[in-house]
């Protein structure tokens, strides 16, 4: 009990402060999800703590996902005219994220000759990591590799988007924010401030979007594939 | 006392999302799909808010809860990279180039196929209501 209790306030502590330093500093490599999980990792690894151990109390902290992520259709229902109006645009821009980004890692993985469990972690890595571990979990991946997957691909999109959006010439609010949210989840989406609210809600109603059709596209993809 | 009312509100709230999560699982299991139960929950929980069934006052506060702490409560999950040491080799390094090419490609990809159906959506429009802001 105890056990539990420390280590899910380890985790919470660390998390915020990460949180603050980041906004503190605005440096952005210092993500808190980044630096809070290296910092957990080492000290498990110096203080000799095996995962199953931390995980008593990581684990009070990892249920309250699946509350989370069907509390994202709050926000999706708040913004229902926003979509409606880009309905469009927003759809068929989700799909082809989802396909240039599945696409992409199937060649890639082929050609580093990633066995095939690898290559079913990598397919939900544009999608937000609630949704992708558990997308993970039912084609077969694994799930703590395609949650790194994941970050790296919004940390990626976070910090190479701006420059991406400058040479290609997008310059259009909703493009930038449907094109962030589905290639680069939650993580890119809060890049996009910068470029006003439209894109912003644009970005997170695309993350959403985007999880949910992951959801049914990745076991389609699977079965044809494997 | 307003606080306390609050606290409740949020807990009764979560738990009402989390009895969706769980009708998703049950539903997913049901029919042997290979589709995440909370995704499943969070397609009901837009339905009852469309039909009027749930206000949008009952999920408000614990939703408002959760999505912003959403990236600490997938910390315990990273962490458990921390069972896979052959990353620290060749394979590493070889899953983060992918990782990157594949999503700058992608990005890349959608943010010029969203421009242009972009500029065709917003002409068709007679009545501009968000005007562009840049």
């Amino acid at each position: 009990m105890l056990q539990t209790i420390s280590y899910m306030l380890l985790t919470i502590v660390i998390f915020f402060f990460m949180t603050w330093l980041y906004k503190r500093t605005g440096i952005s490599f210092l993500f808190p999800i980044l630096t809070s999980t290296i910092v957990l990792l080492l000290i498990l690894i110096f203080a000799k703590i095996p995962y199953d151990t931390y995980m008593q109390g990581g684990r009070v902290i990892n249920f309250f996902l699946g509350p989370a992520v069907v509390g994202m259709a709050y926000p999706l229902y708040t913004q229902w005219d926003v979509i409606m109006r880009f309905k469009k645009t927003i759809l068929s821009s989700v799909i082809v994220a989802m396909l240039a980004g599945m696409t992409s890692v199937i060649a890639l993985g082929l050609l580093f000759q990633l066995d095939e469990q690898m290559l079913r972690s990598f397919l939900p890595k544009s999608i937000t990591s609630p949704v992708a571990i558990q997308i993970s979990d039912a084609i077969g991946g694994i799930p703590q590799m395609t949650v790194l997957f994941v970050i790296i691909a919004g940390i990626t999109g976070a910090i190479g988007g701006p420059g991406i959006y400058r040479l290609l010439k997008i310059d259009t609010p909703v493009s930038k924010g449907v094109a962030m949210g589905s290639a680069a989840h939650g993580i890119g989406v809060s890049k996009l401030t910068e470029y006003g609210e439209l894109t912003l809600s644009i970005g997170s109603v695309a993350m959403t979007l985007s999880a949910i059709l992951g959801s049914f596209l990745c076991p389609v993809v699977i079965y044809l594939f494997f | 006392m307003r606080k306390l009312v609050k606290l409740l509100n949020i807990t009764l709230q979560i738990a009402f999302l989390y009895v969706l999560s769980l009708l998703g699982g049950i539903i997913v299991e049901f029919l042997h799909v290979p589709l995440p139960g909370s995704i499943i929950g969070l397609i009901i929980l837009l339905l009852l808010l469309h039909m009027k069934i749930v206000k949008k006052e009952y999920v408000a506060d614990g939703a408002g809860f959760l999505l912003p702490i959403l990236t600490l409560l997938f910390i315990p999950a990273t962490v458990g990279v921390m069972n896979y040491p052959e990353l620290l080799s060749w394979l590493g390094v070889s899953l983060l180039i992918i990782t990157i090419i594949s999503t700058i490609f992608s990005l890349g990809v959608t943010a010029k196929f969203a421009q242009k159906l972009e500029q065709t959506e917003r002409q068709k429009e007679e009545v501009e209501v968000y005007a562009p802001n840049d």
